[in-house]
């Protein structure tokens, strides 16, 4: 835990890591590790599997094309704020263009649909040393008190 | 323990239906497992059968790479002469996320694999 500043206020953020073998047999374990992230941070169920789910979609992509890596690992990171959860899935891979029958291209492209679809915010960092996919999701606000008295 | 259970050797009581393959899948079906999944619909395929029916009952999430697998599966059909892919689904996460990349447009679905079979037969 560390606090930072923020505007006018201080908010705490807590963030944790977990760097993974890039092999397809470490998917159930990073989205068992998300669903235990956004649950702790307080998403509703239908939130944490839509979080699930994207992450999912960005460590497959981190497998595909983290296999240049040279210590072959997928490397995942999580920050919490007050009401923001971001997942950073990084690779140091590089993206190469397969050679692809019609039916082969007919199954590829999309899993960035998926993940715009079901978090508030994707980013996605391309660059030469390897790729970065920022996933992030907001917290409903909690239900206003009635004040009474 | 595995997450994921696969099978292709689904038996359907019709004879009437000779180019039907049935594969069931069940659990978290990943990139670990989609290409098993390829595999058994490409085989399907190329021994003839024109009607699949892809019987997700059982199952509680399905990625990106496996929607590809079964939009494949209806191009591959089409290359082969024509055909229909029927998917038996229930899961309310599941058939949000064949809604979302338009699965849902290019598949027929149904309720239980029975109803799936019936369909068939009427059409077959």
């Amino acid at each position: 835990m560390r606090r930072v500043p923020s505007g006018s206020h201080t908010v705490t953020v807590s963030a944790s890591e977990l760097h993974m073998p890039a092999r397809r047999s470490e998917l159930g374990a990073a989205r068992k590790y998300a669903g235990e992230v956004a649950k702790a941070f307080g998403l509703d169920a239908d939130a944490c599997y839509e979080f699930v789910y994207a992450v999912n979609e960005a460590v497959t992509n981190a497998i595909r094309h983290g296999a240049s890596d040279e210590d072959g690992m997928v490397h995942l990171s999580v920050v919490a704020d007050a009401d923001r959860l971001t997942f950073a899935v990084s690779d140091r891979g590089t993206f190469t263009m397969p050679v692809l029958d019609s039916a082969e291209t007919v199954e590829h492209g999309r899993g960035l649909a998926l993940m715009a679809s079901l978090v508030d915010e994707v980013q996605l960092y391309i660059e030469p040393g390897g790729t970065t996919v920022r996933l992030s999701k907001t917290r409903a606000p909690e239900p206003v008190r009635a004040r009474t008295g | 323990m595995r997450s994921f259970y696969i099978a292709d050797d689904v038996q359907i009581d019709d004879d009437d239906c000779p180019d039907v393959a049935v594969v069931a899948l069940g659990g978290e079906v990943d990139y670990e497992v989609s290409p098993q999944l390829r595999t058994r619909v490409v085989r399907a395929i190329k021994e003839g059968r024109r009607r699949l029916i892809l019987d997700l009952t059982d199952v509680t999430f399905i990625d990106s790479t496996a929607i590809g697998v079964i939009a494949g599966a209806v191009e591959r059909l089409d290359e082969a002469g024509g055909g229909s892919l029927a998917v038996v689904c229930t899961h309310e996460k599941v058939l949000q996320i064949l809604e979302i990349t338009g699965l849902d447009s290019v598949i027929t679905l149904y309720r239980s694999r029975d109803e799936a079979v019936s369909a068939l037969a009427l059409a077959g």
